[in-house]
């Protein structure tokens, strides 16, 4: 059972439009994702990769089709029962890092365990473990202000993994970090994948940081374009060898 | 951290929308505290003053039909809350014989000892009379006739009956008449029955209420008690007039109160809508984390009730401390006896443990607003998106508007009680609320175009900020739509009944000097016609005396509601004294000529009649039918009058006293009277005013009712800017980033200084005119339920000076408001703004 499966996601937004007629940002995408995998969703802006993005993690539900995650279908949760699943099973990386400015860096990263209710040295503890595994420790007590871009990327990067979740989800990750800064972003994730398995979905129009991922695909008005895996080509082929498409 | 530690978090990180919060439940909480007391406060003024007018608060009970009766059929009432004696009373007209001058008094049949030791008669000297030949005086008489104790005096009564009766007490002239509405003797009840021929019959039993008791409550109570044949009715006169002023006074307090309640919900709810708003993104992004929304609701309910109980607190403290000097000023404009707030340390208490609770229920809607937050907003790094106008609103306001006009409806057609025009008023401005996001979007943009053109770029981006939260911005100006609605409403609507009154003061006490018997409008009594005549003669007699016109004034009951009779001579050459309802002078005069009967139209309007319906009069135990001939604006006794000329009065009733004196000087001679007409009125023991005075008095009354519904409007103003201030802080960070990336690219702070102040200024003036719409439409509403209280329509004129004056204070209080936020919005960091989300 793959670990993310969606189903004829289309997405309509209405009234988006110039003249208030409705903008179909998704259409129509199957989509199925393994545990394990770095997959590097791309396409112009305005294509509807961030939408299905979105879509896959629980922010926006689609106007049909559906998204099974871990077998469970999505859309048939409410919303605070979608709340727990984005809690405890689903991590998120923005491209503005989306720290909370009045509290420190240890407690951003705790936040999605004190919104599980666990208790207060618990949660600093396992907050404490997930900023080291990024490189923050020293940081850990500043605020985000105080921080430069790049390690408050990390530390968004910290918070999307405290809760050990099924799947993180990165939005641009890198659209606000310089070149040196992306890449430590991009090695951090690529470690993720390779050294604790974890399955990462990466939304990017950057084809150097798409380049790390395993497995790419290309969004194009709202569909997917071409899935194809790359890098390492026979080790993935014999991985899932019938994953690769072009449409 | 857990959540509350989050909580906290975020407070210490925005202390000044945390300040601004508390501070708006604060002022909210002390507007209503302040107002609330203030009104008890003069509530409790209006009721002393009624007191000193009225005398004991009392309540009559007699026959629905008849007049002297056995006084059988009234149940037990000494057990009734509020009840403190129930007093049988006779009175019999009498002829008082001391040597060569002969007086007609009132004498009245009580019990005197029971009286004198219950404390309602006092007496100044001597004791009560006890026997058949006791008699006790007032001492007004007692100067007069310059009697003291043990002398006696010869009873005359008009059965032919005599008997010389000894002086055992003085009473104090203002006690008895009092009790007794206006009697100058007393004698034991059944000494003077058996001396007039009414032995075992009654006038009516008067109930003495209890100092405090609620004369409603108790009327209410008795009544349900009372066959079908008695009723119990405020006495008139004094007690009436009273009465009815107490009640205006109270439909004022209770309006402006209830307003003030309205507003501070206002305040409120847009300062709670604020702080939350403030925070969407923050939510957005909690619930992407994983918050659930009964989480942030939870969150969000806790501090709101946090920040209620704070703010309820100080404001309950600010607001004691504001009420005193209000009600100070309230009581020196009214000079009631002892006008003072009655501190009750449970008003803080109450405000503690209500706070909360109205702070969290003011938090519901944006609190819920926050829990469905689209999470894609904490993503997009976009300020919210455009409101659009629900149906709800539009249906909400029709309901409010459909529920405004029912009410009034009901109010004019007298099916419901004039009191119930307060919550009418309260849901037409409500209803003004409702539909101002309807015309905010055009009224904004009309005004924007006012703006000068070198202030374009200010005045469009101003205009686009307001534009984007129609919602919101109504909501928050809504404060000022009720400040300014207020103002003009009840400015035109206590202008427009004090020229009423003045108009009719003017023509029904045209006169320099006026003569009174003490106690002129409380009194059933029959002077001597040949004193009255005399007295007439006399003063006619002095130098610079130009005319002389005297006014009978008598008690009695109109279809069983009691109304004061007065009778006064219409002379041709003068303009009438009275305005007629529906008819020309010359109609009206023609009728007074021929006898005719005229009500005043809170009388007719109680009685349900007009002109040519039928009445039953009475008064001193004469019962008559009699038509009433035609209506007129009257306020004396509260309109509850009857007016006839005196020659009819004596006809019809056999009154042909001499109560009151109006006196018309030559030019120039007026000031030059005071010294022998002061000589008159000692000899006759008479009072003396002076038109100054009676001015004075008029005064004295309207500028209190009017300073005590100003000063407590006047609080409206105060709190209407800080709902202003909150939104246009609310959209200045709101548009933080635009801001910053205008300054970058070259906008002065000037520049942005205006677009701050214009973006005020159209939120102001928008909400001003709605609310000047919105106070014409309560001032002419506000007349059309007075009506069923006066019983004539008060003509409403518009006030450009009203209008005016509240327009320039909504812009003023504006443009003030505009000042901490322009300075917010000046001091951004470029970087920081930019940089932003």
């Amino acid at each position: 059972m793959p670990l993310i499966l969606a189903e004829h996601l289309t997405k309509t937004f209405d009234a988006a439009g110039h003249d208030g007629s409705p903008v179909t940002a998704v259409r129509d995408v199957d989509l199925s994702i393994d545990a394990g995998e770095f997959v590097a969703i791309t396409g112009a802006s305005g294509s509807g990769k961030s939408t299905i993005l979105h879509m896959l993690g629980g922010i926006t539900r689609p106007t049909s089709g559906r998204v099974m995650l871990e077998g469970v279908d999505l859309a048939k949760l409410d919303d605070d029962a979608l709340a727990l699943v984005r809690r405890r099973r689903i991590g998120f990386i923005f491209q503005r890092y989306n720290l909370l400015p009045e509290l420190s860096l240890l407690e951003n990263v705790a936040l999605p365990l004190v919104f599980d209710g666990m208790k207060e040295s618990a949660c600093h503890k396992a907050a404490m473990e997930a900023i080291e595994s990024v490189g923050l420790a020293p940081r850990a007590s500043h605020r985000p202000d105080a921080l430069s871009g790049g390690e408050q990327q990390r530390a968004a990067i910290a918070r999307a993994l405290v809760t050990s979740p099924a799947v993180v989800l990165a939005d641009e990750p890198t659209g606000a970090l310089d070149t040196v800064n992306s890449r430590h972003v991009i090695d951090l994730l690529s470690c993720l994948v390779k050294d604790r398995g974890q399955t990462v979905v990466l939304v990017t129009h950057d084809p150097a940081t798409a380049a790390a991922a395993g497995r790419l695909i290309r969004v194009i008005d709202g569909r997917i374009a071409s899935d194809t895996l790359v890098g390492d080509a026979d080790e993935r082929a014999a991985a899932s060898p019938a994953r690769t498409v072009v449409r | 951290m857990n959540r509350l530690g989050l909580l906290v978090r975020q407070w210490r990180n925005r202390p000044g929308r945390v300040i601004a919060t508390v501070a708006s439940v604060a002022v909210a909480v002390g507007a209503v505290v302040a107002t609330w007391l203030s009104a008890d406060a003069s509530r409790e003024g209006y009721r002393r003053l009624a007191e000193s007018i009225e005398g004991v608060p009392s309540i009559d009970i007699s026959p629905r039909e008849t007049g002297r009766w056995d006084g059988s059929g009234v149940p037990k009432l000494i057990d009734i809350p509020g009840v403190r004696a129930v007093v049988p009373l006779v009175y019999k007209p009498a002829l008082l014989r001391s040597e060569e001058r002969r007086i007609r008094e009132v004498a009245v049949g009580v019990d005197a000892g029971g009286l004198v030791d219950a404390g309602f008669l006092k007496l100044v000297a001597g004791r009560a009379c006890e026997g058949p030949d006791e008699i006790v005086v007032s001492r007004t008489l007692a100067d007069s006739l310059d009697k003291s104790i043990d002398d006696t005096l010869l009873f005359l009564s008009r059965r032919g009956g005599y008997r010389t009766m000894k002086i055992t007490g003085i009473a104090d002239t203002q006690s008895l008449s009092a009790l007794s509405d206006g009697g100058g003797v007393v004698i034991d009840i059944e000494a003077l029955g058996e001396l007039t021929g009414v032995r075992g019959l009654i006038d009516r039993f008067r109930l003495v209420l209890r100092p405090g008791a609620s004369r409603q409550a108790v009327l209410a109570a008795v009544n349900e008690r009372l066959p079908e044949t008695l009723h119990a009715i405020v006495p008139a006169g004094r007690a009436s007039m009273a009465h009815d002023m107490l009640n205006a006074a109270n439909l004022g307090l209770d309006f402006v109160t209830a307003l003030t309640v309205a507003m501070a919900w206002f305040i409120v709810g847009n300062a709670m809508l604020m702080n939350v708003t403030e925070r969407r993104r923050a939510f957005a992004l909690q619930r992407v984390l994983g918050a659930t929304s009964r989480q942030i609701s939870r969150t969000l309910f806790f501090e709101a009730a946090a920040m209620g109980a704070v703010g309820a607190a100080v404001g309950a403290v600010g607001g004691i401390l504001a009420a005193g000097p209000i009600a100070k000023g309230i009581g020196r404009a009214i000079r009631a006896p002892d006008f003072a707030i009655s501190y009750n340390p449970w008003i803080v208490v109450g405000a503690v443990l209500i706070g909360p609770a109205v702070a969290v229920l003011a938090a519901w809607w944006p609190t819920r607003q926050a829990a469905k937050v689209d999470l894609l907003e904490s993503l997009a790094h976009m300020a919210p998106p455009p409101e659009n106008i629900s149906w709800k609103l539009v249906t909400t306001a029709a309901v409010l508007w459909t529920l405004a006009v029912g009410i009034l409806l009901a109010v004019v057609t007298g099916t419901l009680p004039p009191r119930s025009a307060v919550p009418a008023g309260i849901a037409t401005t409500l209803a003004f609320i409702a539909t101002t996001p309807v015309v905010l979007p055009l009224l904004a943009r009309l005004l924007a175009g006012l703006v000068p053109r070198p202030w374009r770029i200010e005045g469009a981006l101003a205009l686009e900020q307001i534009l984007r939260q129609p919602v919101r911005t109504a909501l928050t100006t809504g404060v000022l739509v009720v400040a300014v609605s207020n103002g003009v409403g009840l400015g035109h609507a206590i202008r427009d009944n004090v020229d009423d009154v003045l108009a009719w003061y003017g023509k029904a006490l045209k006169a320099d000097w006026m003569l009174l018997q003490a106690g002129a409008l409380g009194v059933s009594r029959e002077t001597s016609p040949s004193a009255g005549s005399g007295l007439v003669e006399e003063v006619s007699s002095i130098e610079g005396v130009a005319s002389v016109q005297p006014i009978s004034i008598a008690i009695g009951s109109a279809g069983g509601v009691a109304c004061v009779i007065v009778a006064r001579d219409m002379p041709a050459k003068e303009q009438l004294p009275l305005e007629a309802v529906g008819m020309s002078d010359d109609d009206l005069r023609k009728i007074v000529d021929d006898g005719g009967l005229l009500a005043g139209t809170a009388l007719a309007q109680r009685l349900k009649v007009k002109a040519g319906d039928e009445v039953t009069v009475s008064a001193f135990g004469r019962t008559i039918r009699a038509k009433v001939a035609a209506l007129v604006v009257d306020y004396t006794a509260g309109g509850t009058s009857l007016f006839l000329s005196r020659e009819a009065a004596r006809k019809i009733f056999g009154i042909d006293s001499v109560d009151a004196l109006l006196i018309e000087s030559t030019p120039a001679a007026a000031a030059g009277l005071r010294e022998p007409l002061q000589a008159v009125a000692k000899r006759h023991g008479l009072l003396l005013q002076s038109h100054a005075d009676l001015h004075a008095t008029m005064d004295r009354i309207i500028n209190g009712i009017v300073g005590a519904l100003w000063s407590i409007l006047g609080l409206g103003f105060i709190v209407g800017s800080l709902g202003v201030a909150n939104t246009v802080t609310m959209n200045v960070l709101e548009k933080r980033r635009t801001l910053g990336l205008l300054r970058a690219v070259g906008m002065t702070a000037r520049q942005v200084t205006r677009l701050v102040v214009i973006e005020s200024l159209l939120l102001g003036l928008s909400g001003c005119i709605i609310g000047i719409l919105g106070g014409i439409a309560s001032a002419w509403f506000i007349q059309l339920s007075s009506q069923p209280l006066l019983g004539h329509p008060v003509s409403m004129s518009f006030r450009p000076a009203v209008i005016l004056s509240n327009l320039a204070a909504a812009i003023a209080i504006t443009a003030i408001a505009a000042w901490l936020p322009a300075r917010r919005a000046v001091r951004l960091d470029l970087l920081d703004s930019i940089a932003a989300e």
